[in-house]
């Protein structure tokens, strides 16, 4: 396979540098975690690592689908009030289609549906990119105040948790002791590092985040291109909501308040170029786990939320201060 | 008025007088100006003739201070010059005026004539910008020019024409004694044309000297004292208007062009056409044109540049849209298609720049090769290393793309490399029709030979293709026959074997036989 991604060496270096320069996310990342282990007090210790996954899960099924939208060279801001809205239309069949479908048809019907509707958000941002012009910061800026407020309008602003006995299982349940929502981040990491290495569909992505005028006349339908990166990232964010709304127990209008920020930096952090073209899905998997460590350990180390924010932001710009300096020395 | 400003009435007492003494200047191994000497004369418009690459935008940037000189030394006024910026050559009184315009059109056109230097004045203790003085300023400028434009409007409700001549208004509000002029009438209508040859000569009636840069044969008798040519980077000579004729001047231009070798001319099967080309319009780009092309058929579209070549062969396969007229492939109404339906259809692009639309640059050489062959290489949209590697290793070898690697970035190769792998591209789809636009753009010579070998050899075995080039003499050698655009229609179709250079240039030039 032939994605030139930050792997690219011009050569004549010696190992441990070129070592260093290539991989410098994994490096920071093993440093901090054996930093932590020392550090933070329980950082270590089985429970502790598996919360760590659990969380890191919601925001890393959605991750891997903004890297292909911010790969194509578009953003999605909506993402987490979309995860909101279909927890909360889970939970809303929960609430009024029991007697019809049953338990947890009922449910089903409501995640088909949430599924649905945020592939069909995605994918129509990106054809109002093509039609009207609308650049997709500006489609999803608005959705990220509509979403949370049809979420709040559907719930009535409290939360509702008829779900059945047992649903709680997707968010909160252990399989063969591992969370289970990390099987499901673990399935999509797999399957969207597949799409974007090996098949035709991710080299397009690639292509047109590139150049987009290039594969457009390279016989490339690129609005389409973009407009399914975007669907993909709608339907996984509905994924995601739906084990959130499972793990809380009940669907919100306030659940995964700011969490688009933290998708986005996560991919940032990954390597992934916001001007498109370039970047990894592996990449992002590194950014979320980073993300994931470094607030858990900040937790357990008592640092003040607040200050959990400004470190945050501090992260943010230095991964893209590294990666700009790295793409200098390279 | 405190604030030093240009003033209008001082453009008398300016000198002009600009000298070259053996200025040379390289770009590595690239010798762009060869001891180039010329004496420039005070007050005198001079022509500056040449064709792409002959070294004339390289002396426009070294007057204009964008560049420094390998050696040599230019003077001004008698005083020898080094220029390192170009606000070095603005204390020198040389004053450019860039082929693009470079006014902002949402601002006035006294705020763009005076900007980065807007005049203040105390209000309550504040500097405030000077509206009214401003516009008092710039109203005398304009007048003093003779135009009726007002300096309140903005400038995007100005004519092309007329924003053109508020750019040289603005280079005359620095009062230079030497002003250069790069094409300003490639975008002028010939009104407007009209208009900016008044003011010129209005400039002329002060003393200013202008270099003038064109490609249009008939401005030159009309508004130049002189016309100097080079040619490869030296200087061929200089004469007074009065005593020449075009031939003569393209004579210089282009030097005895050798033809170089191309294979023999084959007899062409010109029954079925593999594409019809009937009354194509796009308006503002070119309009009501036809053509047929025929398999292994090499058709050669000369014209200026702005002439419509590359919008004509854009619309033909699909990227920009047509207003009227119909495109059939093969037969097949093809009209209003995309770029993909093309594609499929059998039909190859490559685009004039390659490093904007030719190629996705952060990828590598083996994904460009395969860009418009993702289908082939996959089987349901799964790409089969197996089935790739053929597409990348025939294309490397056919066309002898040096790239090392093909797995790194495609941006590491050389120009002529880079352009073969846009052509590698296409061939790729084995297409029966393929358009070359400006395919030996900023390629060495002997990347060019090979290009051009690759196009012969592809005619040979049956593909059909469009060729465009700047170079005349290229599209002489390439084509079989060529059709010449002249702003955005076709004038006239000329059989390469029958025609010379002069007459093909002035054809471009002029849009018909002098």
């Amino acid at each position: 396979m032939t994605l030139v991604s930050q792997t690219t060496e011009s050569g004549g270096q010696n190992t441990p540098l070129k070592f260093l320069k290539t991989y410098p996310m994994e490096i920071i990342l093993a440093a901090l975690v054996i930093f932590l282990i020392f550090v933070a007090p329980g950082f270590a210790s089985t429970g502790n690592v598996l919360n760590v996954l659990r969380t890191v899960s919601m925001l890393g099924i959605i991750a891997f689908g903004m890297t292909a939208v911010i790969i194509s060279g578009e953003i999605d801001l909506s993402v987490g009030a979309g995860a909101a809205l279909a927890g909360c239309i889970v939970a809303w069949f929960a609430d009024r289609f029991t007697d019809v479908f049953g338990d947890w048809g009922a449910v089903t019907v409501g995640f088909a549906a949430a599924l649905l509707l945020g592939f069909m958000l995605g994918f129509l941002t990106g054809r109002f990119r093509q039609w009207f012009n609308v650049p997709t910061f500006i489609t999803t800026l608005a959705l990220f105040a509509a979403l949370r407020g049809v979420a709040n309008l559907i719930t009535g602003g409290f939360p509702m948790s008829s779900f059945p006995i047992g649903f709680d299982f997707l968010g909160g349940g252990y399989l063969f002791g591992i969370p289970f929502p990390v099987y499901i981040f673990a399935l999509t990491f797999a399957g969207m590092h597949f799409l974007m290495k090996y098949t035709s569909f991710g080299r397009e992505v690639y292509a047109v985040g590139g150049n987009m005028e290039a594969a457009r006349l390279s016989g490339i339908d690129v609005w389409r291109v973009k407009a399914l990166t975007l669907g993909l990232t709608g339907a996984l964010t509905a994924v995601s909501g739906t084990l959130i709304a499972s793990q809380i127990g009940a669907g919100t209008g306030t659940t995964a308040t700011g969490m688009e920020l933290d998708v986005i930096a996560a991919v940032i952090i990954g390597g992934t170029s916001l001007f498109g073209g370039k970047g990894r899905i592996w990449g992002t998997l590194i950014g979320v786990l980073f993300l994931g460590c470094i607030s858990n350990g900040m937790t357990l180390m008592n640092v003040s939320e607040y200050w959990q924010y400004v470190v945050r932001g501090g992260i943010i710009l230095g991964a893209v201060l590294l990666n700009q300096v790295l793409e200098r020395v390279r | 008025m405190s604030n030093p400003q240009p003033r209008s009435a001082a453009l008398q007492g300016v000198q002009g007088r600009l000298d070259f003494r053996v200025v040379t200047k390289r770009y590595g191994p690239t010798v762009a100006l060869s001891e180039f000497t010329h004496s420039f004369a005070p007050g005198e418009v001079h022509a500056l003739m040449g064709k792409n690459g002959s070294g004339k935008s390289t002396l426009v940037k070294l007057l204009a201070g964008v560049t420094e000189p390998t050696s040599g030394i230019i003077s001004v006024n008698g005083e020898d010059r080094h220029f390192t910026s170009p606000h070095d050559a603005f204390k020198a009184g040389i004053v450019t005026v860039h082929q693009e315009l470079s006014l902002v059109p949402e601002l006035s056109v006294g705020e763009n004539i005076f900007l980065g230097r807007l005049p203040h004045r105390r209000r309550a203790g504040f500097s405030v910008v000077d509206w009214p003085g401003l516009h008092r300023r710039a109203g005398e400028l304009l007048a003093d020019m003779g135009l009726a434009i007002d300096s309140r409007q903005p400038v995007s409700a100005l004519s092309v024409g007329q924003q053109q001549v508020v750019e040289i208004v603005k280079a005359m509000s620095f009062n230079p004694s030497i002003l250069l002029l790069d094409e300003p009438t490639s975008a002028l209508a010939s009104r407007e044309v009209k208009q900016l040859f008044a003011l010129i000569e209005r400039l002329r009636a002060r003393g200013v000297t202008m270099i003038y840069i064109t490609h249009r044969m008939s401005e030159l008798f009309e508004i130049a004292d002189t016309c100097t040519v080079i040619r490869d980077g030296h200087y061929v000579g200089s004469v007074a208007m009065k005593e020449t004729t075009p031939p003569a001047i393209v004579g210089m231009m282009f030097g005895d062009a050798a033809r170089a070798t191309r294979p023999p001319r084959r007899q062409l099967d010109r029954a079925t056409p593999v594409l019809e080309v009937r009354n194509l319009s796009r308006s503002g780009h070119f309009h009501d044109v036809s053509f047929d092309l025929y398999p292994g058929e090499i058709l050669g579209i000369a014209g200026l540049l702005g002439a419509g070549r590359t919008e004509l062969m854009r619309a033909v396969f699909g990227a920009d849209r047509i207003d009227s007229g119909t495109v059939a492939f093969n037969g097949r109404d093809m009209t209003g298609a995309s770029p993909r339906d093309m594609r499929k259809a059998g039909l190859g692009y490559t685009p004039e720049n390659r490093k904007e639309v030719g190629l996705v640059q952060s990828l590598s050489t083996a994904d460009n090769l395969c860009m418009a062959s993702l289908g082939p290489i996959s089987t349901k949209g799964l790409i089969s290393r197996r089935r790739e590697q053929p597409f990348i290793r025939r294309q490397i070898a056919d066309l002898h793309i040096k790239c090392g690697d093909p797995e790194l970035p495609v941006s590491s190769l050389s120009g002529g490399n880079q352009q073969k792998v846009v052509i590698g591209k296409w061939l790729n789809r084995q297409p029966s029709v393929m358009f070359f636009d400006e395919p030996s753009r900023g390629v060495d010579v002997q990347a060019k030979r090979q290009i051009f070998d690759i196009i012969w050899q592809q005619a040979a075995d049956g593909l059909a293709s469009l060729f465009v080039s700047t170079e005349l003499e290229e599209v002489l050698e390439v084509a079989d026959r060529i059709l010449v655009m002249h702003h955005g229609a076709v004038v006239a179709e000329v059989d390469p074997t029958k025609t010379d250079l002069t007459e093909l240039y002035g054809l471009c030039m002029e849009g018909a036989k002098q």
